[in-house]
């Protein structure tokens, strides 16, 4: 790890067709993940910076637990 | 020679690890059931039902690989080495044993799908994960045919209570699993539509991305009809949040 690595963002993305709503992505990342009626997640689009380490750690249980391995930790490199 | 242990503590490790390895996946097995079954969210969480689910999957794996290993090692009764992975080639009691083997093999081919799970697609980890079902029913019938405790008083219970449990998961499962079109998660309070965030961050202004709710005709409409109030929900996670 260290301090260069943590420039940068991450954003939380789903898979539509795989999701299937189960929500456990919503209970893991409650920062990161909303949800509609339907169970369905309504993600955060504004990236999170990639040193909000407790937000990246939920977003990563969230990838671990979802049961149908629909969301993904992409990284965004843009910088400001 | 390593078959030239015969202390009976290994056959008493079999039986008793065998009986344990069927209550753990008698438990695995509906912990699954109520994953898929989307229950959890209120008192538990679902994704607790699912940590559970592969918790105990686990310790279940490490039981039946105890079992198996001291049945070979045993020369009380003459399995052999090969009939670890190949049916039907026990000395002792063949059938019987080769039932379990088929469970075994069933079960190393859930248990090696799961582990690549991020690697294979998870359309093919589901079908493979279909098989539970099946091992589970060799299981049962390998404990009656070949289990010397489960013929009569508490064993015979322990088998029939299991086998019932599972059924009765099974018949949950596939009678009464949530349809995709019907809105399988609008019962639960997780559907409110409340702000799930709790940081500083301004959610409402952001654009959102969402899913599946496209296709729904109007938002007012099934909140009306969900009727449940909007009570907010304690955080699953104990961490504090920023």
């Amino acid at each position: 790890m260290g301090m260069r690595r943590r420039v940068g963002g991450f954003v939380l993305r789903v898979n539509p067709i795989l999701c299937d709503g189960f929500g456990h992505c919503h209970e893991l990342a409650p920062e990161l993940v909303n949800i509609d009626e339907w169970g369905y997640p309504i993600i955060e689009v504004t990236p999170t910076p990639l040193a909000d380490v407790s937000i990246l750690e939920s977003a990563r249980y969230a990838v671990r637990g979802c049961p149908r391995q629909a969301l993904r930790i992409e990284r965004v490199t843009e910088q400001s | 020679m390593i078959g030239a242990l015969t202390s009976p503590y290994f056959w008493y490790t079999t039986r008793a690890t065998g009986m344990v390895t069927l209550i753990l996946f008698t438990l695995v097995v509906s912990l699954g059931t109520l994953v898929a079954n989307r229950i959890g969210g209120t008192i538990v969480g679902r994704f607790e039902v699912n940590e559970l689910h592969r918790s105990i999957s686990i310790i279940a794996m490490v039981f039946l690989v105890i079992h198996i290993m001291t049945t070979v090692v045993d020369s009380f009764v003459p399995t052999g080495w090969i009939s670890i992975f190949i049916p039907m080639t026990s000395a002792y009691r063949r059938i019987p044993i080769g039932i379990g083997t088929v469970a075994f093999d069933l079960l190393l081919a859930v248990w090696i799908s799961s582990l690549l799970k991020v690697r294979i697609a998870n359309r093919s980890w589901r079908f493979i994960h279909w098989f539970s079902w099946i091992a589970f029913a060799t299981a049962i019938v390998h404990a009656y045919t070949s289990g010397t405790d489960t013929r009569k008083g508490l064993g015979l219970i322990v088998v029939v209570v299991c086998a019932g449990v599972v059924a009765g998961a099974g018949m949950w499962r596939f009678l009464g699993r949530p349809s995709r079109a019907a809105g399988r998660t609008a019962l639960t309070p997780l559907a409110s539509s409340r702000q799930a965030t709790t940081s500083n961050r301004a959610t409402d202004k952001s654009a959102s991305v969402t899913t599946g709710a496209l296709t729904r005709a109007s938002t007012a409409n099934a909140q009306d009809r969900t009727g449940f109030t909007r009570a907010p929900r304690p955080s699953s996670k104990n961490r504090e949040r920023r």
